[in-house]
Parts: C-alpha cells; structure tokens; sequence
C-alpha cells in the first residue's frame, strides 16, 4: 500500500482530467466521488487529500509516499524529498501586477513572499514586501501597495479588479513529489504508480 | 509503549551495543556535553547551539562524530577505533547517539563495521535488515567528467528531478536512464559504465559481503546522507519503518562513521 497526497481544488479536477486522459478510470472514478471526504483507497492505493501547502509536509515526514503539488508550494517554502518530475497540468505563472501607469513598485503585497524576495533581489531592486494570506488585488486598490505578485491563470481576476501584468516571474505547473525514505522501502509499488501514471516510461 | 519501557529499552540496546563494540576491540569514549567550538564548525554542524563565555566559543554537543575527531586528536591519538553511546542536542531538541567512528579507516575496515553493525541489529531485533541504500559523491563526479557535464547537473540529479534530466540530457543518455530506472537496478547499470573504479568496486564488495537474502541493496545515485560532511561511500540501512536504523559514511578522506537510530527506543 503506497498513499499518495493530492492537492485539493484546482489541481484536483486538473489530476482527474489527466487521469482520464490516460484512461485510468479506476482512479479518477473513484476520486470524483469521494474528494469531499479525508481519504480513499483504490487497490493498493490510498489517496489522502490536503491543502496545497500541506502536501510537501506530509510528503517530507513519509505519512504520504508521493504527492502530487503545484510548483509554486515547492519553490515558496523549503523541504526535503525528492522532486521528481513535472506533470501536464497545472499550469499558470507568477506575475508582478498593479494598477496601470504604475512607474516604480516600492511597496509589494503577496502571499508569496520568498517567491517575491528571490525575484526582486535578482533584479536588484530594493521593495518592501507585505504578506497577505489572500485576495491580495484589494492590497493596491485600498493603497496598502503598490503591486502584487500572486499567480495568474487567465488574468481574468486581474482584469475584474483594473490590474495589469508588469512582469511574468516564474512558470507554475504541477509537479510530483516523493518521500526519500519510502522511495526505497516501498520501491516496487512506488515504480508501478509512476508508470502507471506515465511519469516513467 | 510506555515512557518507563521506552527508557529502559533504550538503555538495554546501548548497554548491549556497547558490549559489542568493547569486545569488538573499539575504544569507548563518554565526554563532556560542553565542547569548544570554532565558527566555522557552524558549516557542517549548522544546528549546534552556541553560546559564548570569556571571550572563547563553546557548543553543546550536536554529533558525535565531531566530539570524536576532537577527541582524538587532542587524546588518544593511537587508537584508530571508537565507540560511543549518549545524548545530543540539536536546535531546541535533545536525543541519544550511539555509533562508530574509525580513523584511517580502509575499505575492509568499513565493510567490516557495516557487517558488524548489521549483525547487532538482525540479533537484536530478531529480523532481517530490509533495504540498504548506498551512494557516493564521487560517482556522480564520475559522470559530470565522463560526459563533459555541467554542475548544474548535480542539483537535478539529488533531487531526482526526472522531467529536468530528460530535457537537458535527453532521454537516451545514460544518465538519464539510470536515474529515471528502478533503483534497484541502478547498481547492475552503473557498475557497467564504472565497474573498474575504486568507488564502485568499495560498494561490490561490500554488495557481495551481505548475503542476506531478505536485504535488498540499492546504490541510488540520487540518496544524500543528512550529514553533508560525508564525502566518499554513505549508507543507510532500513528495517521496517521509513527511519533508517542505520546510518553512515565515510569523511575527511579515510574515517568513517556508523550511527544506530535510538529513536523510540531504539530499533524501531
């Protein structure tokens, strides 16, 4: 029995779309059913489902073997285990926003903050940074800031509240992560999934 | 279990081990917790807790094998041998150690301890070890001159980063192949490109010593030691939890180190 810890939302629904695609019914069957509740076991799998952010802990510390993540949890906090491929799905990217005619950004809000850090660093550009747990497009339109770095998919949202893309920071996808323990001792269902789901040829 | 068997277990298994190792011929050390320390230790042992007093440096414990090099070159500097069993502390953290250290240390002296510290474990436990992961730095080494590769590689090779490797080597290139293979079948492929090198002949001959056949062996070139002063062969050695009872690896050239996880009691 190997357990595998899926991010809920939008990356779920992305995960049962690219299990369907592989004609893998027996999971995505399943998982549609049951993501409501705390986890579910096909076969010899068990998938658990948790917040984005919580994947990698519970990867990290082997209560999951593989977790299947967005790439913007990983690059945000740092954790040990092995990151093991990218999956096709997923995808969006980070972008510093802001009202338009916005002529230098000195106050930015994001509730990615390292990811913001690392970016104005390497463009040696001194910014303060605020932290905000979400709806960070209210930041700039109350005046708390000037920007914000937060994901964008569509940019409808940005659209919705007068915001314009400044910059494109750093690509997103979904990725999958493996527990660097389990990837030993449970080596033979752990390469069974992986193929299974096309991550290993 | 509860605390009161959790600590005498804990304390039978160091006793025991300690006994081992004493009829092992190993020298057995116990030493202060308080040790000087220099700020540039602060690299290797990054979780020390330091604090200051007249003007000279000092660390509470934080791995024995550090304690241990001090010791010896400060002490008993004959004595190629150590054994030890007693408490740590890491960050906010304290726990108990108990290992190996051997100094001028060659490869049959490793395998030799690695058999030892097997055997201990299998009788005490009264079951097979399961998984042995093995890896050496210089492998990877090995494969960035070999095939005129960047360092960035190394990176992407730690973090087994498959999708990576296959977009900057190709999915016909060696490298590629054996990182996105079984690791269980990394040794038989590796061996066929480096077989005739020192590194991988240490771990064949250690692969040959252990005949157990419930122990699977795995050279994985992707597996790090926690400890990022080891420099040449580490291992770790699983029963049947996701914690390695076992753990070690060689440094500083030609020592070498085995620790026995006590967490839980020991054994676990």
């Amino acid at each position: 029995m190997i357990t595998v810890a899926l991010s809920k939302g939008r990356l779920f629904d992305d995960f049962v779309s690219y299990l369907e695609k592989y004609e893998l019914y027996k999971y995505s069957k399943v998982l549609q059913d049951e993501s409501r509740t705390l986890y579910t076991i096909v076969d010899n799998i068990r998938f658990i489902f948790a917040k984005g952010p919580d994947v990698p802990v519970y990867v990290e510390r082997g209560v999951a073997d593989i977790g299947i993540v967005g790439s913007d949890i990983i690059e945000e906090e740092v954790f040990s285990y092995l990151n093991v491929s990218e999956l096709p799905f997923g995808k969006c990217h980070f972008a510093l926003a802001g009202p338009p005619n916005v002529e230098h950004f000195n106050t930015v809000a994001s509730k990615y903050t390292n990811i913001a850090r690392k970016y104005f660093n390497t463009q040696q550009q001194p910014v303060s940074l605020i932290h905000l747990n979400g709806s960070v497009e209210l930041a700039p339109i109350l005046g708390l800031a000037d920007g914000i770095v937060d994901i964008v998919q569509t940019g409808n949202t940005l659209r919705d509240n007068g915001l314009i893309e400044y910059e494109k920071i750093l690509d997103v996808q979904a990725r999958l992560i493996a527990n660097k323990q389990t990837f030993y001792t449970k080596e033979d269902s752990i390469y069974e999934f992986l193929s299974e789901i096309g991550v290993i040829e | 279990m509860t605390n009161n068997i959790l600590i005498l277990k804990r304390l039978d298994l160091g006793q025991k081990y300690l006994e081992q190792l004493d009829t092992a011929g190993y020298t057995l050390v116990d030493m202060n917790m308080i040790e000087p320390f220099s700020i540039d230790d602060k690299y290797h042992h990054p979780t020390s807790v330091v604090f200051e007093r007249n003007n000279t440096m000092y660390a509470i414990r934080s791995d024995w094998t550090r304690t241990l090099m001090n010791f010896n070159s400060n002490y008993y500097s004959d004595d190629i041998r150590f054994g030890y069993f007693g408490p740590v502390v890491r960050e906010n953290e304290s726990f108990y150690q108990a290992g190996v250290e051997l100094y001028r240390a060659n490869e049959k002296d490793m395998i030799e301890a690695v058999l030892m510290h097997m055997n201990f474990v299998e009788d005490y436990a009264e079951t097979s070890i399961k998984t042995m992961v093995i890896n050496n730095d210089q492998l990877i080494d090995l494969f960035i001159e070999k095939y005129q590769l960047s360092e960035d590689i190394r990176q992407l090779i730690y973090s087994k980063n498959i999708s990576e490797l296959r977009r900057v080597l190709g999915k016909d290139h060696d490298l590629y192949k054996i990182i996105s293979a079984k690791v269980s079948d990394q040794f038989d492929m590796v061996s066929k490109i480096f077989g005739d090198t020192k590194a991988m002949q240490a771990i064949a001959h250690l692969k040959e010593e252990i005949t157990e056949e419930n122990t699977k062996f795995i050279l994985d070139l992707s597996f790090r030691s926690p400890q990022n002063y080891y420099n040449g062969l580490y291992f770790q050695a699983f029963l049947n939890s996701n914690s390695p009872i076992l753990s070690g690896g060689e440094y500083n050239s030609n020592a070498f180190g085995i620790g026995l996880n006590l967490a839980d009691g020991g054994l676990i």
